[in-house]
């Protein structure tokens, strides 16, 4: 009980930590602005504007969010390390599994506060855009899919704020562990596509005959490009529920894994 | 006969490999009874901080044992009765005094009833009560070596790990300092804190360790250490440079 207890307290001080950061609100403001500036790059197409205003706003969450994970979390991070603040913290019954988690958890729900902004605002712009020009409404659109696909999109920086913990954990450098994390976020955002390349394609160049290596190398990545549901909310696409919840499940075991890995790994560390 | 405080035994510790490596203690024992405060002296580079680190579990041992009130470092808890301070405390610089000490005390398992009533009691006790709403962030080095110091007491621990507690300190913030360790003497509590400040050390410790290139020179009474008419400063010298010569030769 005292284990939930201490991650708790410190995903709370972590939070409210990094919601006082001047970087936080400066990130946020410049992706309000982002969404806001929606209304003018939609008016710039002739067709599809109701697409283009959906695809937008997330995408325009999708890079905060990302900006978030590597400035801000990647910093508070360092700044635990580098400033010696984890004595602080180790130097009372906290355990290392205690300490990465509630960091964690903390960043994960600076996400979600992010996130909700940023969708509410480009929500906002989006249903302008909607508003102004009704023919262009996708014909099965729904602001539930909307709402399941900005879900999807804080599912995924969840998963990669977990492999940017993982790869603190071990890396000599802060510096590393960024260089790590944004190579990883990569090569998750494009393992589905070369998967089915190599397996759905007889002449892949080098990587022919090469499915069972790509194939090993797709479970260990992050698969990102599951999460990317923006065509899926433009278009009004069918979404299920099922396929939502197996998406949860994916996210939040894969950065259960990925932090119980960073705890074995950063228990090797030595705090000098 | 009740436990000691604090239990040395033995303890190797090496930093690096092959060409880089750095002996940074060697075959370091000690002992500090309960209600003892124990000054541990030696110049930079000595092994004092690395000595505490691995007290507190932030390294470990290449061989040897700790042992804190009767239980073994690494292998069973006791952090909750201790409490440490370091050479150079840092906080989150975006909570604010209250807030810091609530962390620390909820971690440590205490309630927010009783951190509630401990806690406008300690920051009163550091001359911080003014700063109890103000964020860490923007305090002084001295407000943030007595705000570590009240860090350090929020769970009313039996013994203080003290890292250099009056290092960069102007001369009131050390005296305050000064006098709130001689207070948590007259209470009981067992004290271990390193320093290259001499004279600090005279006037608090019963007992003192010199350490000097990872090596123990001395552990034990201020008294027997000094001899007559010699000062705690010719005598620490006097050790040192012997122990410069002896590996020299």
């Amino acid at each position: 009980m005292q284990a939930l207890r201490n991650i708790w307290f410190l995903a709370l001080a972590t939070c409210t930590e990094g919601v006082r950061h001047k970087a936080l609100w400066a990130i946020v403001c410049l992706a309000v602005l982002l969404t806001m500036a929606n209304l003018g790059v939609t008016t710039l197409y002739s067709w599809d504007l109701g697409k283009v205003s959906v695809e937008f706003g997330l995408s325009a969450v999708a890079f905060t969010g990302l900006l978030l994970v590597f400035f801000l979390g990647m910093k508070i991070l360092a700044d635990d390390l580098e400033r010696s603040r984890i004595f602080m913290l180790l130097s009372r019954p906290v355990s290392i599994w205690h300490y990465l988690t509630g960091k964690f958890l903390g960043l994960a729900m600076i996400l979600l506060l992010a996130t909700t902004i940023l969708g509410l605002s480009a929500a906002l712009s989006m249903q302008y855009v909607l508003w102004q020009y009704p023919a262009y409404v996708p014909p099965n659109f729904s602001w539930l899919s909307y709402a399941m696909a900005l879900a999807c999109q804080w599912l995924s920086l969840v998963v990669v704020l977990a492999v940017s913990v993982l790869c603190f954990s071990f890396a000599s450098q802060p510096f590393i562990a960024l260089l790590l994390a944004v190579s990883s976020y990569l090569v998750g955002q494009n393992m589905e596509l070369l998967r089915r390349v190599v397996v759905e394609n007889a002449h892949a160049g080098a990587l022919t005959s090469q499915e069972n290596l790509v194939l090993a190398l797709s479970w260990i990545f992050p698969n990102l490009s599951l999460f990317d549901k923006k065509y899926v909310a433009a278009y009004g696409m069918a979404f299920s529920g099922q396929e939502f919840a197996l998406l949860c499940l994916y996210g939040i075991s894969y950065s259960a894994l990925l932090i119980y890995l960073a705890t074995l790994l950063f228990k090797r560390k030595e705090l000098a | 006969m009740t436990v000691p405080a604090i239990e040395i035994t033995k303890l190797d510790k090496t930093f690096g490999s092959g060409r880089k490596k750095n002996q940074a203690l060697t075959d370091l024992s000690l002992t500090i009874a309960q209600g003892e405060v124990f000054g541990f002296l030696g110049p930079n580079g000595a092994g004092k901080s690395t000595t505490i680190k691995l007290l507190l579990r932030f390294l470990k041992p290449d061989r040897g044992s700790l042992r804190i009130l009767g239980k073994t470092v690494g292998q069973q808890e006791f952090r909750h009765r201790v409490g440490y301070l370091s050479e150079f405390p840092v906080f989150y610089d975006h909570l604010s005094a209250r807030e810091t000490l609530l962390l620390s005390g909820r971690l440590s398992g205490m309630t927010r009833l009783a951190l509630n009533q401990r806690i406008p009691m300690l920051l009163e006790r550091m001359n911080l009560a003014e700063a109890v709403d103000r964020r860490v962030g923007g305090f002084s080095k001295g407000m943030k070596q007595r705000l570590g110091m009240a860090n350090a007491l929020v769970h009313d621990p039996e013994v203080l790990i003290f890292d250099e507690p009056m290092s960069g300190l102007d001369p009131v913030g050390r005296h305050q300092i000064k006098s709130l360790i001689a207070e948590l003497k007259q209470e009981g509590k067992t004290i271990f804190f390193s320093s290259h400040i001499l004279s600090d050390i005279e006037a608090l410790c019963d007992r003192i360790g010199i350490i000097h290139k990872g090596v123990l020179l001395y552990s034990g009474g201020l008294r027997d250490f000094l001899g007559t008419g010699v000062s705690l400063e010719e005598q620490f010298v006097l050790v040192i440079e012997e122990a410069d010569h002896a590996s020299a030769a």
